[in-house]
């Protein structure tokens, strides 16, 4: 689904950040992506989310090279992944409904259509009574929740994270890993990780890729 | 106030706007776009008002000529006045012709001499003033030929000054064409402007939205609906304001002005009546200002997106 062949990354003309990635990821699989801060974590997501573009090497996502699709393929793509970032995100004058349906309105869906599928998620994230609320009267894990319910409606295949445990405390962010889990169970969704809690990543058995200095170092 | 008669103007419907409604931004933008569609329904309606006075009083010229003559030693002024009377009564597309009497002409000297002057000792030129049914039938040439018989006689069909009463409204009109072209300029440069502004503001809804899969012209779209509705409501607040400005500056000329300095005004600007034409006038400033705003903020947004992404 996912294969970095040598892949380097530079911002303009300074030192590469990320440095010589070779890796795959199957379809359906549940990664943590880890590693200190400042290893690349972050470079590496918006490489995967088709935000940045590699300085070498090869990038293939769904079987197509990235290096150079349209702007048109490259929009198409990017509806394939979803992403779900520590800060959140949301747009805070949009109710927790409307955060959450604001993919399917990018993509053309009337609310009658909708609707059903939002409050559906909502009610499995256990947001079904928050759904009229501002972000600003959510708690750190409902709003959590919701960042996860917006990036998860449009089904896409790949489902980024960035540090989503970040904003919250270790029991809530054990939960939000076992509702990953769940969406890569019961929904088959490729799921990336990012997060730097070692704990966390005991607490499930899943492989890991860990970054050092821009460089992978493990990949199991 | 303002927020009661907002609420009464149209507003989207369906789900709620992705770019905010209430922000500084947009409220600056609303109070600009009021007071440019303000002052350009102002322009509008002062150029509607000076066209129709300069053809009312041209016209209202047009249908009167005055034929003058001037003392001439070994002529009688009044049998000359008889004469040329009749000559103007036997002209095809004369109404009515009348001279006017002495103490009417004196009266004419008035503004330049002053009152109370014993004028009888002094001859002074007479005037016949010749009503036209139709000024485009009527037979000047015809007439003016026949008063070469009468000596010292004159033919003024006030041709000069209807040209040069055309010539100042054909003037202030293209003034007021030109402060409209330029009020136009000022609105788009202000509404780019804004438009970055807002686009600045809401970066986090735009980065939000790109990583969602929205498409530029998605983006665009959502901010032109959010400018259009603000260009519709600035043009509607605009255009009351100017319609309840005739209508106070129209009221004072005919109440707080005496009778006669208010006839005189009502002659000039022909009493600030806007009618149908002005009416609809205004009325187009709301949708052209909409229309400006909505296509500015889309080719201001585009071009920051292209610039950004």
């Amino acid at each position: 689904m996912i294969e970095f062949s040598d892949v380097g990354l530079r911002y303009g003309n300074g030192p590469e950040i990320l440095r010589d990635l070779t890796f795959s990821i199957e379809p359906g699989s549940f990664h943590f992506l880890t590693g200190p801060s400042g290893a690349g974590k972050t470079s590496l997501l918006r490489l995967l989310l088709l935000s940045l573009k590699p300085s070498r090497g090869r990038v293939t996502m769904f079987g197509e090279d990235v290096s150079d699709l349209t702007q048109d393929r490259l929009l198409q793509m990017r509806r394939h992944i979803g992403i779900v970032f520590q800060e959140f995100r949301l747009l805070d004058h949009l109710t927790t409904f409307e955060n959450v349906a604001l993919p399917l309105r990018v993509l053309g869906q009337p609310e009658s259509e909708y609707r059903p599928n939002v409050t559906e998620l909502l009610e499995w994230v256990g947001l079904g009574e928050r759904m009229n609320a501002l972000p600003s009267l959510l708690s750190g894990g409902e709003k959590q929740r919701a960042a996860i319910a917006r990036a998860v409606i449009a089904r896409p295949k790949v489902l980024l994270a960035d540090e989503p445990t970040g904003n919250v405390d270790p029991e809530l962010s054990s939960r939000l890993v076992h509702l990953f889990a769940e969406l890569n169970r019961t929904l088959g969704m490729t799921i990336i990780l990012a997060t730097h809690e070692l704990p966390l990543l005991d607490q499930f058995n899943y492989p890991r890729m860990l970054l050092s200095k821009g460089e992978l170092v493990i990949h199991d | 106030m303002i927020e009661r008669l907002l609420s009464i103007l149209p507003h989207r419907r369906g789900p709620a706007s992705i770019v905010p409604e209430k922000s500084v931004a947009g409220r600056t933008l609303l109070l600009m776009i009021t007071i440019m569609s303000f002052l350009s329904a102002v322009t509008l309606g002062g150029v509607v008002l000076v066209q129709k006075s300069a053809i009312a009083w041209s016209a209202d010229v047009g249908r009167e000529v005055t034929i003058q003559i001037r003392p001439v030693a070994g002529e009688v002024m009044e049998s000359n006045l008889r004469t040329a009377v009749s000559l103007a009564q036997s002209t095809p597309g004369v109404a009515a012709a009348r001279a006017l009497t002495i103490e009417e002409s004196q009266k004419l000297l008035e503004p330049w001499l002053g009152t109370g002057l014993d004028l009888t000792a002094i001859e002074i030129p007479r005037l016949v003033v010749v009503q036209l049914t139709d000024p485009a039938d009527a037979d000047i040439e015809g007439l003016t030929r026949n008063l070469q018989a009468i000596k010292g006689a004159s033919l003024d069909t006030h041709a000069v000054w209807r040209q040069q009463l055309n010539t100042m409204a054909g003037a202030i009109v293209f003034s007021g064409l030109m402060v409209l072209a330029l009020i136009g300029v000022a609105t788009v440069l202000a509404i780019i402007f804004a438009t970055r502004g807002a686009m600045s503001t809401n970066r986090e809804i735009v980065d939000v939205l790109h990583y969602i899969g929205a498409s530029n012209k998605f983006i665009a779209g959502e901010f032109q609906g959010r400018f259009l509705s603000i260009g519709l409501q600035g043009g509607l607040l605009g255009a009351l304001a100017a319609l309840l400005f005739f209508a106070l500056i129209g009221a004072a000329a005919g109440n707080m002005l005496s009778s006669e300095a208010g006839a005189q005004v009502g002659v000039l600007f022909g009493r600030f009546a806007l009618g149908i034409d002005g009416l609809i006038g205004i009325a187009a400033v709301v949708p052209v200002i909409a229309a400006l705003t909505a296509i500015t903020s889309r080719v201001t947004v585009r071009r920051f997106l292209a610039e950004t992404s």
